[in-house]
């Protein structure tokens, strides 16, 4: 905690700063810039974000707890934009587990409030940003456990979002587990009694994410805790880079978002240049079982014994 | 090289067949995981790709909608060009990195060296306020030309960790290798294992009293004791590889599925505790913390269900199953607060 003292002027000293409207320019410009630059290499397709630390911040500066939460709404709205400036097609937060019904209901109650609100903010009109950008809003989880009049909400966002021409997409996991989640793929998968046989496949397409969603590239969570709790179990864990980050939400802002996606299109350019150096070498060894009968035929046979 | 020739037996409805290793069609099941090329690159192979890529025929195309024009396909380029400056000043600064690790980590192995010696290794562990009940190690399969590398190697990995998980005091340790050498043939390699162990465990604890385990493969239903006759042990092994994951998942699928049909399971009673139940019976129980001996993390499709709340260790740009990485994975976990949504 002694780093984020220390950070605090200068903080302040930023914020000030930036209100310089010429400086404030400046640094916008940078920003598209990087975007821009960004967009030329290989880009994820599909980043999840567990976003741990809105209560520790709220704590540490002495706030109530709601500012910590709207904190926290603010730096999602930051890094939406840049990941979909950037070219990212689905974003997908970690809103509200289902194990988060064991805080107090008061809290519990003021979540669920700031996320409608939230909602509704970035789709409600015109010039909202989901409206702007034409993203699609999904609501993934178990939705028997949404109280009606929320839930009617939600669904009015969704319903709202949902017929925007666009590969954007922005799932909101609430209230969302892992475990829930697979046990509701295979209840689907038994339910359908399909004859035909059930594979990997038949489980990927009963998930909430649906057949259509891009496998995970990265999955972020914030304020130094090293698990997964409960979060895209299924998705995770093959070719999935994990990062865990020290910062707490509320700090969590473009510079952080800016690092990660540098550091995983870095190595994933690497890579793609490493397969299709390899690749190349690799094609001819496919027909190495044709040799023998590629070759031209052999002279005569001519034997003492066998006439 | 390897063949499956064993008989598995299944006494559970619900386990998968032996031959479904290959769900995955692009990795085959012989071939080592080899871990991403890049984990040990040198500077110079860096900086030749990242040429290449500037003027390589592979690089990403322009976008190619209607109104391209000269302008955004030379702005394109710049943007690229700076995009692979950045690039090559990343290399540097991980280069210079990867180099700090390495001598950092070189000094932790000095620093703590447990000497096959219990004692040094419970002295340590008696710092910390917590230790898990069950730790699970995702352990990497090498070429067999590299140091450490093959089954040997496996093997041999296997015991050490087996030694510390004991010296500690930890009675439950599950290995997670991703193409399952030993438990796809286990009637050629677990004997070689006990061996191994039992030499090993000698070394540390002496030739008197060898501590006894038990070592289980859940996959094809085989347990084995150190001592016979004594189903109670000092450390519970199991062998995990890629098949106990979503194959054993979707596995458990059919046989429910099977079941509804007959009409003796309603869709209704499959919940995530019965789920779990029959998980935990067939994979075996949810590890406390997950210890990664790779330079990077990568679940390697490690189980899904039972990652969910385990604590994640791993050590930048290490390759090797060494002590320094285990104690610093137990006092992450001793320092770890555990708070189910809250």
């Amino acid at each position: 905690m002694s780093l984020f003292y220390l950070s605090w002027p200068l903080k302040q000293l930023w914020k000030a700063a930036l209100s310089v409207k010429i400086f404030h320019y400046l640094v916008s410009l940078f920003k598209d810039g990087m975007i821009a630059v960004m967009r030329t290499g290989p880009v994820p397709k599909h980043i999840a974000l567990i976003m741990d630390g809105n209560r520790r911040y709220a704590k540490t500066k002495q706030l109530p707890l709601e500012e910590g939460h709207s904190a926290g709404a603010e730096s999602l709205v930051d890094v939406l934009n840049v990941c979909y400036k950037v070219g990212i097609e689905q974003v997908t937060v970690y809103a509200f587990s289902i194990e988060n019904f064991n805080r107090p209901k008061q809290e519990v109650d003021t979540l669920f409030g700031l996320l409608r609100d939230k909602l509704r903010f970035l789709s409600q009109n015109e010039e909202s940003f989901a409206s702007q950008n034409k993203i699609i809003i999904r609501i993934l989880g178990n939705r028997s456990m949404i109280p009606a009049d929320i839930l009617h909400d939600l669904e009015f966002v969704e319903a709202k979002t949902k017929d925007f021409d666009t590969k954007k997409v922005f799932n909101v996991c609430f209230p969302y587990t892992s475990r829930d989640e697979i046990a509701a793929a295979i209840r689907s998968v038994v339910e359908a009694r399909k004859s035909e046989e059930i594979t990997i496949d038949s489980l990927n397409a009963s998930m909430y994410f649906g057949p259509n969603s891009p496998p995970l590239d990265i999955l972020i969570r914030t304020s130094g805790h090293q698990r997964l709790s409960d979060f895209m179990l299924w998705q995770c864990n093959y070719n999935c880079t994990i990062e865990f980050v020290q910062t707490l939400w509320p700090d969590f802002g473009f510079y952080s978002i800016t690092k990660i996606l540098l550091k995983w299109s870095y190595y994933k350019a690497l890579q793609l240049e490493e397969e299709s150096f390899t690749g190349m070498k690799k094609n001819p060894t496919k027909h190495v079982s044709d040799i023998l009968k590629l070759l031209p035929p052999p002279p005569p046979f001519a034997s003492v014994n066998q006439r | 090289m390897t063949v499956d020739h064993d008989i598995p037996h299944n006494r559970l409805a619900a386990r998968p067949p032996p031959q479904d290793v290959s769900l995955r069609p692009d990795t085959s099941p012989d071939s080592p995981l080899q871990p991403p090329s890049y984990a040990g690159r040198s500077i110079g192979q860096v900086c030749l790709s990242l040429a290449k890529m500037l003027v390589g025929k592979n690089k990403p195309a322009a976008p190619s909608t209607p109104e391209t024009s000269i302008t955004s396909a030379v702005l394109f380029v710049i943007n690229h060009t700076i995009l692979l400056q950045i690039f090559f000043l990343l290399s540097i600064y991980k280069s210079i990195q990867y180099l700090y690790r390495k001598v950092a980590l070189k000094y932790l192995t000095l620093a703590y060296y447990p000497n096959k010696s219990p004692h040094v290794i419970r002295d340590d562990v008696n710092k910390l306020t917590k230790i898990p009940k069950n730790i699970s190690c995702i352990l990497n399969l090498k070429h067999e030309d590299d140091e450490n590398g093959g089954i040997d190697g496996l093997i041999n990995q296997i015991s050490e960790i087996a030694a510390w998980s004991l010296s500690a005091g930890v009675p439950q340790l599950s290995i997670y290798e991703y193409t399952g050498l030993v438990n796809r043939n286990h009637a050629a390699y677990l004997p070689l294992l006990t061996k191994d162990l039992s030499k090993n465990l000698a070394n540390y604890f002496g030739t008197a009293s060898i501590p006894t385990y038990s070592i289980r493969i859940p996959h094809k239903n085989i347990i084995t004791y150190s001592a016979p006759g004594t189903t109670k042990v000092d450390l519970e092994i199991t062998l995990l590889s890629r098949v106990d994951g979503k194959p054993t998942i979707v596995e458990l699928t059919k046989t429910m599925s099977d079941l509804a049909i007959n009409n003796e399971l309603s869709v209704n009673d499959i919940s995530i505790d019965l789920i779990d139940e029959e998980l935990v019976e067939l994979v075996g129980p949810e590890p406390d913390l997950v210890v990664c001996f790779a330079p990077y993390l990568d679940l390697q499709d490690y189980p899904p269900w039972h990652i969910r709340l385990s604590e994640i260790y791993w050590e930048q740009d290490n390759k090797d199953v060494n002590y320094a990485v285990f104690i610093r994975a137990l006092k992450l976990y001793a320092h770890c607060k555990i708070n189910v949504g809250k």
